[in-house]
C-alpha cells in the first residue's frame, strides 16, 4: 500500500467528493429509466473511474476491484445495453455505499470482503452481455511489451472500447522520483491531467522494479505505469506526458494477449516478465517478494484529522482582518506606551470591531450547507418507501441554508429519525390514502430556512396525523398522566405528550398512534444543541415537526443572572421573559400548590424553581439596616400570607383560608417590603417544560463563549458548560431542561395543571360574568352573554313581515331576521302583543333578532351553572338568578340550528365549539 | 538511606513537595504544568465535595480539587501560602489546591519504598510509595488515581 500520507489523504478527500453527489445522481438515473440522461451517467462513470484510477496507483486493491465492477455496470448503462431499473440501481447504490466505507477506512480497506457486491455486479453485467462473450467484462488480458515485459491483468473491455473508437493505446512509465517528485508534481495531478486528454485504463506502481536495499546498486527508478488511451498520435505524446520517449510505449493489437486464466488476484506478482534484463530497469530484481497487500494491515496510522472546505473569498477576508488586527494592536501598543488615552480608546474601539468581524468570519468557515445532510434523505425515503410499499414524494427546500459543522453532524441522526417516522408512520399506504380521498402518493417536505437568527427545519408530511385522544389514552395507559390530568389538556398539549420521556416504546406506539418512536430522544438531542422542537398535527391531514437551531454552538447569547456571589448564564434560546415581583406584591402573585410555588402570569400558573434551592446554595439576604448579607431563614418563596392550595388525598385542590391574624401586627418596616426583597424571575422554557427560575439578581444579556468543563464535573448535569466573564471570572451556564428534571418539575407542573383544571371547572362558580336576563313567556327566564348583544329594540308587531315561517323586520335599511325560542326548542310561544322587544345579536358579522318578553336586565352574576338538569341543544345550562331558574341560551348553537349555512366554511371552528359546551362568555369563540 | 544527591548530572526522579492536611506529599515534577496562586475560584454547586471550584487559567477552564478533602485528610485551610498545582491529565488541566509548597526533592528510582500499611488515616490507593529524607517521609502521589472521578 502507498504510504505517503499526504497523497493518500488527498485521494480520500477527492474520492469522497466524487462520491458525495453520486447518490442523488443514481436516483435521478433511476427515475429517468429508459430515457437515459447521458451526462448524469457519465458523471457517475467518471467518479467511479477516478476512484479506480487512484486506487490502482495507491495499491488499494479492494477499492480498485469494487470501483472497477461498478464502472463496468455504469459503462453498460452508458452505451444503453442495460436499463437502469430499480434493482440494478439498488446494487449500484449499495456498491457505492461500500466503496465509501472502504475509502473512509482506507487503512483496512484491503482486508475487507466485498465479494458480495462484486458478484452482484457481475451478475448484472453478465446477463446483459452478448452471448458469444459471456465473461466479457471480467476477462483480463496481458500487455506484452516489445522488450518482453508483461503488464498483466488489464480488463479486456476497457482496452477494446477505446480501440474500437479508433484511439491509440500507450503504456507510459513515469518515474515517481524523477518525473514526479523532482518536477514538483504529484501522481494524482498527473492522472487528472491525463484524464483531460484521454482515458486512463490502468495505473499501478511497479513495486517489484524498485528492488530492495540488499540488491546492490540502489534502484534509481520507481516506475509508475499508466495504460492510457488517447486520440493523440505516438509522436505527440512526449510533450503531453512530459517524459522521455523511451518510457512511452505504443501498444499495438498484437501486444495484447489474453491473460492466463481468470486470475483475480489483484497483484499477481506484478510484471512476471522474462528474465532478460530490461534495459531500463537496472536494479530489477524479480526474486524480491511481491508486495503483498499485507503491508496495509501492518501500518496502522492514527485517524487523519478531518478537513473542511472553505471558500477562498472567506479566507481572504480572514487574512484582511488579521492584518487589520495587527495594525490596531500596534496602534494600541503605541498609544499605551505614549500614555495617549485618546489613541488607546480609538484603537480599542477598532479592535472591538475587528474582533466581532473576525469572530463572524471564523464562524462562517465552520458553516456548511444543510444539503450535506438533507440530500441523503432522498435515499432514505426511497429505500424505506420501497420496503413499506408506499409511494412518497420527497421535496427538499432550502438546501443552501448553512449551519455550524458540529450542529450539522449532530442533527443528522434526529432528522433521520423524524423522516423515518414520517415515512413509516405518517404517510399511509396508497390504498388507505385513496380511500381517504387523498392523492395516492404521499408528500414529505423537508424545509430549511433562516428566521430570527436561528435555523428552522420543518418536516411536514400529509399523512394520517396524530390523534390527540389516542395519544392521551396511551399516556394514561403508561401511567405518565392520570385521566383527570388528560381531561384538562388541550389537543396541542396532548400531542406534545409524545415528547415525554417514557412515552414511546416503539411497538405499542405504532399500534396506538402511529408516531412518536423515540421522540424524547430526538428532543433531548435537539435540546442539547440549544434547539427547540415543536409539533403541530391535524388528525387525518398531516404532521409538521418544527426544529429551531442556533447557528453555532460556540458563542451563544445569554442572560446573566446571579445567586449569592456567583453568576450563572441562562441561554437566551431558553429565555422567554424576565419577571420582577415587587416585595409588596409577593403575597398576591405567588401561591403554593401542594409543596410547590407557582406564580400567576397572565392567567397561567407558572411553576417556580428557586435556583439556590435546586443547586443547594445557601441563600442570603442583604440586611436592610447595614447591607450585610445574612443567612435567609425563609423556607418558602410564597409569603405565608399568599393564597394556599392544598392537595387533598382524593387529588382535589382546595384553597385554604388565607392566614390573616398576624399580618396587621407587622411593623411598617417589614423587611419583605424592602426593595431588595423583590423576587427576580427568569421565565424559561425547554421542550415541554416552562417555568420561572428564581434568582437573586438579573444582569445584562451578553454573548458568551462556551467552554467545556472538566471531567470531574461531567456528572453535574445542571450545567451546560462554563464561560469566562469580562472580569476574568468563570460563570456556569445553566442547562434549563436538566434543572427542570432535577427539581422534578414534571410533578410541579402537574400540580399546577391540576390546580388550573380545578380552577377552570370551578371558574363558573367563582367568576363573574355579565348576562342579559330576559323572559320568553311570563314564567320562563333566560339569560344570554352580554358581550354578543348589539342592542335591544322595541318594534311594532305590525312592522314584522312574514315569509312562510320566516319573520323579518326592516331595520336600519336592512332586513333583520327575527326568531323566537319556541322555533328551536320546546318552549312556549311568545304571547301576542302590539309591541315586541327584540334583542339584536351580532354573529359572524350578521345581525339577527331574538324576540323576547321584558323585563330585560343586564346583570353581573356569579356563574354557578348546572350543566345537567335542564340542558338541551340550545341551552348550555341553568343558573339561579333572583330566585328564578334561568336558562342560559347558547346563541351560537341556536343560530347554527336556524342558519346552518352561516357556519358552512367554518367546519373546524364549529367542531371546536361543539366540543366546548361550557358557558364561558370571556373565551367564547369570536367569529370574524 | 538514600539522600538527595546533588550531582550536577542527575538521572533520577524529581518531586515537587507540598503540605496538605499536615502531611508532606510529592508529585513527580514532570506531571506539573505550573504552580500558581489564582484564587478567583467560581464555586460549582452540586459538584463532588472535593471540588473546590473552577478557575479561568488563560482562557481555559480548570477544575480545582481540594487535595486535602480528596485524600481524606483535613480540608485545605485558607492561608496566604495556599497554591494551585496545575497538572495535565487526559488533555485537560486540573488544579490541586494545597496548603503550602515545599522543596523540590531528588531521588533515585530505587529510593521509593512501598507504602507502609500504617500510613495514617489516608487511603493507600492514592500513593505510589513513600520517599524517606533525612527529616521526613514524603508520600508520593499516584496522580492518575488522585484525578479519577
Amino acid at each position: 500500500m502507498f504510504d505517503d500520507d499526504e497523497t493518500l489523504q488527498m485521494y480520500i478527500e477527492e474520492s469522497l467528493d466524487h462520491l458525495a453527489d453520486i447518490e442523488s445522481d443514481l436516483l435521478a438515473i433511476e427515475e429517468s429509466g429508459e430515457s437515459i440522461n447521458l451526462d448524469l451517467v457519465n458523471t457517475v462513470f467518471r467518479a467511479a473511474h477516478s476512484i479506480k484510477g487512484g486506487a490502482g496507483f495507491m495499491g488499494l486493491t479492494t477499492i480498485k476491484d469494487l470501483a472497477h465492477h461498478l464502472e463496468n455496470v455504469l459503462g453498460l448503462i452508458r452505451n444503453k445495453s442495460l436499463t437502469p431499473d430499480s434493482n440494478r440501481i439498488n446494487v449500484l447504490l449499495e456498491g457505492f455505499d461500500t466503496l465509501e466505507t472502504l475509502i473512509k477506512n482506507i487503512k483496512t480497506s484491503n482486508d475487507m470482503d466485498v465479494s458480495d457486491h462484486i458478484s452482484a455486479l457481475e451478475a448484472i453485467t453478465n446477463t446483459s452481455l452478448p452471448l458469444d462473450n459471456p465473461a466479457g467484462v471480467t476477462e483480463f488480458v496481458d500487455i506484452v511489451l516489445t522488450d518482453g515485459r508483461v503488464f498483466p491483468q488489464v480488463s479486456a473491455v476497457d482496452i477494446q472500447d477505446p480501440v474500437s473508437e479508433g484511439k491509440n493505446l500507450f503504456l507510459v512509465e513515469y518515474d515517481l522520483i524523477q518525473d514526479i517528485q523532482e518536477k514538483g508534481k504529484n501522481p494524482l495531478n498527473i492522472l487528472n491531467t491525463l484524464e483531460k486528454t484521454g482515458t486512463i485504463i490502468e495505473s499501478r506502481i511497479d513495486f517489484d522494479a524498485v528492488g530492495t536495499l540488499s540488491d546492490g546498486p540502489v534502484a534509481c527508478r520507481i516506475p509508475f505505469q499508466v495504460v492510457f488511451a488517447s486520440i493523440l498520435e505516438y509522436d505527440m505524446t512526449e510533450t503531453l506526458f512530459d517524459i522521455e520517449k523511451r518510457y512511452i510505449h505504443a501498444i499495438s493489437e498484437d501486444m495484447i494477449v489474453s491473460a492466463k486464466g481468470p486470475d483475480m488476484d489483484p497483484l499477481p506478482g506484478a510484471m512476471p516478465s522474462p528474465k532478460e534484463p530490461a534495459p531500463l530497469l537496472a536494479a530489477e530484481d524479480l526474486s524480491a517478494p511481491p508486495p503483498s497487500s499485507k503491508t496495509g494491515s501492518e501500518v496502522k496510522l492514527a485517524k487523519p484529522p478531518s478537513s473542511l472546505r472553505v471558500n477562498v473569498g472567506l479566507l481572504d477576508t480572514l487574512m484582511n482582518l488579521a492584518g487589520e488586527l495587527v495594525l490596531s494592536r500596534n496602534q494600541l501598543l503605541q498609544g499605551i506606551s505614549a500614555s495617549n488615552l485618546k489613541a488607546t480608546e480609538l484603537s480599542s474601539q477598532r479592535i472591538d470591531m475587528i474582533t466581532s468581524e473576525l469572530q463572524e468570519a471564523i464562524m462562517r468557515t465552520r458553516m456548511q450547507p444543510i444539503s450535506n445532510i438533507l440530500n441523503k434523505f432522498t435515499r432514505v425515503v426511497r429505500d424505506l418507501s420501497h420496503q413499506l410499499g408506499k409511494s412518497i414524494n420527497l421535496v427538499i427546500e432550502g438546501k443552501e441554508v448553512e449551519l455550524d459543522k458540529k450542529i450539522l453532524e449532530s442533527i443528522s441522526d434526529p432528522l433521520t429519525h423524524l423522516v423515518r417516522n414520517a415515512v413509516d408512520h405518517g404517510i399511509e399506504t396508497p390504498m388507505e390514502r385513496e380511500q381517504m380521498g387523498k392523492n395516492g402518493t404521499g408528500k414529505i417536505i423537508l424545509r430549511a430556512f433562516h428566521e430570527a437568527g436561528q435555523v428552522n427545519i420543518v418536516i411536514s408530511d400529509d399523512g394520517k396525523g396524530l390523534d390527540p385522544n389516542k395519544i392521551a389514552t396511551a399516556a394514561i395507559d403508561k401511567g405518565l398522566i392520570t385521566a383527570q390530568q388528560a381531561a384538562g389538556l388541550s389537543d396541542k398539549q396532548k400531542i406534545e405528550l409524545i415528547f415525554m420521556p417514557g412515552f414511546s416504546t416503539a411497538k405499542q406506539i405504532t399500534d396506538v398512534s402511529g408516531r412518536g418512536v423515540g421522540m424524547d430522544v430526538v428532543t433531548t438531542n435537539i435540546e442539547s444543541l440549544g434547539g427547540i422542537i415543536d409539533v403541530t398535527s391535524i388528525y387525518g391531514e398531516g404532521t409538521d415537526i418544527q426544529i429551531k437551531l442556533p447557528l453555532t454552538l460556540a458563542i451563544i447569547p445569554s442572560q446573566i443572572t446571579a445567586v449569592g456571589n456567583e453568576r450563572y448564564a441562562v441561554p437566551q434560546v431558553n429565555l422567554n421573559e424576565l419577571l420582577r415581583i415587587p416585595a409588596a406584591q409577593i403575597k398576591e402573585k405567588i401561591e403554593t400548590v401542594g409543596n410547590a410555588d407557582v406564580v400567576r402570569l397572565r392567567g397561567e400558573l407558572l411553576p417556580l424553581l428557586d435556583l439556590s434551592a435546586i443547586l443547594g446554595i445557601k441563600k442570603t439576604y442583604d440586611s436592610p439596616e447595614n447591607d450585610e448579607p445574612l443567612p435567609d431563614r425563609r423556607q418558602r418563596i410564597a409569603d405565608r400570607r399568599s393564597r394556599q392550595h392544598t392537595i387533598t388525598p382524593e387529588g382535589m385542590i382546595r384553597e385554604t383560608a388565607v392566614e390573616k391574624k398576624a399580618t396587621q401586627k407587622r411593623r411598617a418596616t417589614d423587611r419583605r417590603y424592602h426593595a431588595k426583597s423583590a423576587i427576580n424571575i427568569a421565565v424559561v422554557s425547554a421542550g415541554t417544560f416552562k417555568y420561572g427560575l428564581i434568582v437573586d439578581q438579573l444582569y445584562d444579556s451578553e454573548e458568551i463563549v462556551v467552554k467545556p468543563v472538566g471531567r470531574h464535573l461531567k456528572k453535574c448535569t445542571a450545567y451546560a458548560g462554563a464561560t469566562i466573564m469580562g472580569d476574568g471570572k468563570v460563570a456556569l451556564i445553566l442547562d434549563i431542561s436538566n434543572l427542570a428534571q432535577m427539581a422534578d418539575l414534571a410533578a410541579i407542573s402537574t400540580a399546577g395543571q391540576m390546580t388550573r383544571a380545578a380552577e377552570q371547572a370551578a371558574e363558573a362558580s367563582k367568576d363573574k360574568a355579565a348576562l342579559l336576563i330576559f323572559k320568553n313567556s311570563e314564567t320562563e327566564y333566560f339569560a344570554a352573554p352580554l358581550n354578543i348583544v348589539q342592542r335591544i329594540e322595541r318594534i311594532q308587531t305590525t312592522d314584522i313581515e312574514q315569509f312562510g315561517n320566516r319573520k323579518v323586520v326592516q331595520y336600519r335599511g336592512k332586513a333583520l331576521p327575527l326568531y323566537e325560542l319556541s322555533q328551536v326548542a320546546d318552549f312556549s310561544p311568545l304571547p301576542r302583543k302590539d309591541q315586541q322587544e327584540v334583542i339584536v345579536f351580532k354573529i359572524k358579522g350578521r345581525e339577527l333578532g331574538l324576540m323576547i318578553t321584558p323585563p330585560v336586565d343586564a346583570l353581573e352574576v356569579t356563574l354557578d351553572i348546572d350543566e345537567n338538569t335542564l340542558k338541551q341543544s340550545i341551552i348550555s345550562g341553568s343558573i339561579i338568578i333572583n330566585g328564578h331558574i334561568t336558562l342560559l341560551v347558547d346563541i351560537f348553537e341556536m343560530v347554527k340550528m336556524l342558519n346552518p349555512e352561516w357556519f358552512k366554511d367554518e367546519g373546524k371552528t364549529d367542531k371546536n365549539h361543539q366540543k366546548a359546551p361550557e358557558f364561558d362568555p370571556v373565551t367564547a369563540p369570536v367569529y370574524p | 538511606m538514600a539522600g538527595t544527591a546533588m550531582d550536577s548530572y542527575f538521572d533520577g526522579l524529581e518531586f515537587s513537595t507540598f503540605y496538605v492536611g499536615g502531611a508532606l506529599c510529592g508529585i513527580n515534577i514532570l506531571n506539573i504544568q505550573e504552580i500558581n496562586k489564582h484564587f478567583e475560584i467560581t464555586q460549582v454547586p452540586q459538584a463532588p465535595d472535593y471540588i473546590q471550584g473552577i478557575l479561568n487559567l488563560r482562557g481555559r477552564i480548570v477544575t480545582i480539587i481540594d487535595l486535602g478533602k480528596k485524600l481524606g485528610l483535613a480540608p485545605v485551610k485558607q492561608t496566604k501560602d495556599n497554591r494551585n498545582i496545575i497538572v495535565s491529565s487526559e488533555d485537560e488541566h486540573i488544579g490541586l489546591l494545597v496548603d503550602a509548597i515545599s522543596d523540590v526533592v531528588r531521588a533515585g528510582n530505587t529510593d521509593i519504598e512501598p507504602v507502609p500499611s500504617n500510613i495514617g488515616g489516608v487511603n493507600r490507593k492514592y500513593f505510589q510509595g513513600v520517599l524517606k529524607t533525612e527529616k521526613r517521609l514524603i508520600g508520593i502521589l499516584d496522580i492518575d488515581e488522585v484525578l479519577k472521578e
